[in-house]
């Protein structure tokens, strides 16, 4: 079985001989050197596979080349070397009217400043990919009035796009994307220039979507809350390559190298983090021991600290079938949220009195 | 520096094409007549004021009443400066130039747009045909392309084509690159990029472009007024050369008014064309006095105006030609005759119109400026002109042409070349006097255009012989800088010298003084010659004996100058009747139609 989307080894060097390039790049050489000649490598030996259904994210910072990786993913752009599989078929293969067949009909994509065509009204614009595949006007207005209702818009359709708001926009945006039933969605830092709040709405509405499209959505981003919320995998991508690739709780847990670690410092772990990742799973039993409040897995972090203060003792963590997976001590808890991975040291005063002045 | 030969290779480039691709010159000047005539034709036809009407109903579906009036008005102002017939012809004139610079511009640009390499080599070109002198440029369409419409259209386009490329270019690329790109993700081919993305988005720009190139070809056309192509341009021309200060002004709001009339009419249909200026428009539509008619509404007063003009057309009077009393020589032959804008070219010219016209022959008689007449007459595209003055002052011409050419012979002479000063200046009577008062006149002689022969003489010789050479210089200029010269100078009474020559209409209106030539320096002076083309008096044996015996006396011809002076600008072939009239049995005397020449014609 292949995956849904898959890379292999892609390489995209801009500039004068670009297969020297990339010749030079399997051998050893790095993105500086090839700079001095003029040269830019953007992406270097990325390989992803992506499932069906799953949102897969790839993080990182303005010029790490993400943005490049996604277009070569839907040829807009054609790798230098190396290969991309869409079900089982080589992209770099197809002749450019197959791969514009290709682009109309199962891949599309959502842009970072929405990319509405001022010209036409909400409903036209959402109607543009069924337009491209020669849909009849009817039939392709009902499309799009469907995919703008199902993205929250029903009656902005005789509207113009600049007469909505920018998360609104984004979701005309997201209508289009979705009224041609493509399989596999591109998302270029869709939600970047939205302001926070409407941000998390917008990431609400794209998982509480997701939980009855199951599309295969490849999600730019270069932040890392918003990676983890939305993304079943992760690649953090850096300086062109590809540094790691796993769940939000992988890369939270145990990043890669230096740059990864860095990267995560900032995170807001207890958005991020569940039970499942925090709980010590050498004890583990048949069912708990006694009928106080326990957690599943998936408990989020903060819902965990509540629990656990309610409780005199470690909470259990237990799966449908009511066996204990693991326990989460009070002690892991803080030590979590502080970054502190030892053991607590013992204490001079073992009646932790604070020792006042007279 | 070596000398690089570049003027040459660009004469023996302009000789060679006009040797081995005359036939596309001539099926492209067929293509853009044919355009010509029919535009013209179209807006000529109507009654001027329904005409009027018809522009109006545009402009006020376009912008609104206020401009709907304002362009009536406008148009009622034209017509009644009688300007109508031109400023149709300048309309008729600068919408084929405009047309056809739009079909060249818009698919160079959309190509330059999508080609870094197309852009950077059409720049420069661009450039050179912006910036080079029009002159410069008329003068080759003219050899490509003869006299008349053809050489103004392409000078025009080519001078007005930049603007409407850069434009185009500039809205394509000004179009978000996201946007292109979305289209690209859905998979749309880059034809339909162009169509449904780029060219809708780019088109307030395109539009703002295709307004530059209407007002550039505006700015041009009057220049193009030097070949031959009439209108308001050949009108603003003809005044420049009479120093007709208030024609100059009447023609010069026509063209204020065509081009105020475009330029706005133009701009708007900008926002009615493009879908994001029409939503603009519809939401700033609110008051009643602001109303518009749709287009259907609009469309149908412009039909139903045009085709009350058109029956009125049917039925109107149509333009008769003057049947002519005498014998009919000419049985309806066509002979075209050229004149320089000069009391003497304008006299004797439509002397010769009236004489041939009641000899049967259907004249027309078109206005150029010097270079072109001799042109036009070399090509074969003017049968003969009257005003050369042979063999000083078109000595150029007349080494460059006079192979192409028949002398008919001197009509009027001897002509003189002079030095003047007005009458109010008292102790100069004579060149030889000129040396001591060189502070008065400030050390300037006020020239004319540095090509007339006259000039050449006057540097060569005149200032030599007298030993003026260092104390005065010759300014260049023209024949206009230089009669408005002597009339300001003349208004305060300053002392000024200028170039002139007799016979002149100067001498009439001002208080003159010749300066006498005691060492003959200037030479025996013109005689004033009819050149025709090349085998004009074999084909037309009797006009041309007529032209050869022809002369004027001093008398007549200030007689006549004076007629055509006094009924102004139009009435000039109303002014020779009356003249003629005056001077009965002149017609007969110079075109006499011998009885046993009829007989021989009457036998073969």
């Amino acid at each position: 079985m292949h995956p849904r989307l898959e890379a292999e080894h892609l390489f995209k060097v801009f500039g004068r001989r670009p297969d020297a390039a990339v010749e030079r790049l399997r051998e050893g050489a790095d993105r500086e050197e090839l700079r001095a000649d003029g040269t830019t490598a953007a992406v270097i030996d990325a390989s992803l596979r992506v499932e069906a259904g799953e949102i897969f994210v790839v993080m990182g910072l303005s010029g790490s080349g993400k943005s490049t990786l996604l277009r070569m993913l839907n040829g807009l752009l054609e790798p230098t070397a190396g290969r991309v599989r869409f079900d089982g078929q080589d992209l770099t293969a197809l002749s450019d009217r197959a791969l514009r067949e290709l682009r109309s009909q199962r891949i599309s994509m959502v842009f970072q400043h929405f990319a509405l065509f001022p010209h036409r009204s909400v409903r036209d614009n959402a109607a543009y990919g069924l337009e491209v595949q020669g849909v009849p006007r009817a039939e392709r207005a009902r499309r799009a009035d469907e995919a703008l209702a199902l993205c929250g818009l029903a009656g902005w359709e005789k509207s113009w796009p600049d007469e909505l708001s920018g998360g609104m926009q984004q979701r005309v945006g997201l209508a289009r994307a979705l009224a041609t039933d493509a399989d596999l969605l591109l998302m270029d830092e869709s939600f970047s220039a939205l302001d926070p709040l409407i941000r998390r709405d917008m990431q609400d509405q794209l998982l509480e979507l997701q939980k009855t499209l199951k599309k295969t959505i490849v999600f730019i981003t270069h932040d890392l809350n918003e990676a983890m919320r939305l993304g079943d995998r992760i690649a953090v991508m850096r300086d062109g390559r590809v540094v790691q690739t796993g769940t939000a709780e992988d890369i939270l847990l145990r990043p890669e190298n230096d740059y990864v670690a860095s990267f995560i410092q900032d995170v807001d772990r207890s958005r991020v983090l569940t039970a499942g990742a925090l709980m010590d799973t050498s004890v583990t039993g048949d069912a708990p021991l006694c009928d106080c409040e326990t957690a599943t897995p998936r408990t989020p972090f903060t819902e965990l600290c509540a629990i656990s203060a309610r409780l005199s003792h470690r909470v259990s963590v237990v799966d449908e079938a009511n066996r204990v997976v693991g326990v989460v001590p009070r002690q892991r808890l803080v030590g979590f949220l502080g970054d502190e991975t030892a053991g607590p040291v013992p204490c001079d005063n073992p009646e932790g009195k604070v020792i006042g002045r007279a | 520096m070596p000398r690089i030969h570049l003027g040459d290779w660009v004469d023996s480039g302009v000789d060679w094409l006009v040797d081995h691709l005359s036939w596309l010159f001539d099926a492209i000047k067929a293509v853009m007549e044919g355009m010509y005539d029919g535009i013209d034709s179209v807006l000529a036809a109507p009654e001027p004021l329904l005409m009027a009407g018809i522009l109006a109903v545009a402009a006020w579906w376009l912008r609104g009443l206020l401009a709907g009036v304002l362009a009536f008005a406008g148009f009622a102002l034209v017509d009644s400066l009688a300007l109508w017939d031109q400023a149709m012809s300048t309309l008729a004139l600068v919408l084929v130039a405009t047309v056809l610079a739009l079909v060249i511009a818009i698919p160079l640009g959309i190509w330059a747009a999508r080609s870094q390499t197309v852009s950077a080599v059409v720049r420069p070109v661009l450039d050179l045909l912006q910036t080079m002198p029009s002159m410069v440029l008329l003068i080759p369409a003219m050899l490509f392309f003869g006299l008349g419409t053809a050489p103004g259209v392409v000078a025009t386009l080519i001078f007005a084509l930049a603007p409407g490329v850069r434009m185009t270019e500039l809205g394509i690329r000004q179009v978000d690159a996201e946007l292109v790109e979305a289209a690209e993700a859905f998979g749309t081919t880059p034809r339909n990029v162009l169509w449904r993305v780029q060219l809708p988005l780019a088109l307030p720009t395109i539009m703002a472009g295709v307004n530059q190139v209407i007002m550039l070809g505006l700015s041009m056309v009057v220049i193009a007024g030097m070949v031959g192509t009439g209108g308001l341009g050949g009108a603003v021309n003809q005044a420049i050369g009479q120093v007709d200060i208030g024609y100059g002004f009447e023609a010069g709001v026509g063209i204020v008014v065509l081009a105020i009339y475009l330029d706005r009419v133009t701009g708007a249909l900008g926002t009615r064309l493009s879908p994001l200026g029409r939503r603009a428009a519809a939401q700033s539509r609110t008051r009643a006095w602001s109303y518009r008619p749709r287009p259907a509404v609009a469309l149908a007063g412009a039909v139903v105006l045009a085709l009350v003009a058109a029956g009125l057309g049917v039925f109107g009077p149509s333009a008769g030609t003057s049947e002519a009393s005498g014998t009919d020589v000419g049985k309806g032959k066509e002979i075209r005759i050229g004149y320089i804008p000069w009391d003497e070219g304008i006299a004797s010219t439509f002397l010769w119109k009236e004489i041939l016209q009641e000899r049967g022959f259907k004249v027309t008689t078109s206005q150029y400026a010097a270079g072109p007449l001799y042109t036009g007459l070399a090509t074969g595209q003017l049968d003969f002109e009257t005003d050369s003055w042979l063999p000083t002052t078109h000595a150029e011409y007349w080494a460059k042409y006079g192979e192409q050419l028949d002398d008919l012979g001197k009509w009027y002479g001897p002509t003189s070349l002079e030095l003047t000063v007005p009458s109010y200046v008292k102790d100069v009577n004579s060149l030889e006097d000129l040396k001591d008062h060189a502070s008065e006149f400030h050390g300037k002689i006020i020239g004319i255009e540095p090509s007339a022969g006259m000039m050449g003489l006057l540097k060569d010789k005149v200032l030599k012989e007298y030993g003026l050479d260092g104390t005065y210089e010759v300014v260049d200029g023209s024949t206009p800088a230089m009669l408005a010269e002597l009339k300001r100078a003349y208004g305060r009474k300053q002392p000024v010298v200028v170039t002139l020559w007799s016979p002149h209409w100067a001498y009439s209106d001002y208080g003159l003084k010749k300066l006498k030539d005691p060492r003959g320096a200037w030479g025996k002076g013109d005689g004033v010659h009819t050149l025709a083309r090349k085998g004009f008096a074999a084909d037309n044996p009797q006009v041309g004996r007529w032209l050869k015996d022809f002369s004027m006396t001093e008398e007549q011809l200030t007689g006549l100058e004076a007629q055509i002076q006094k009924s102004g600008k139009g009435g000039e072939q109303d002014a020779v009747r009356t003249w003629l009239r005056q001077h009965p049995g002149l017609v007969d005397k110079w075109a006499p139609v011998a009885k046993d020449d009829a007989r021989s014609r009457a036998a073969g």
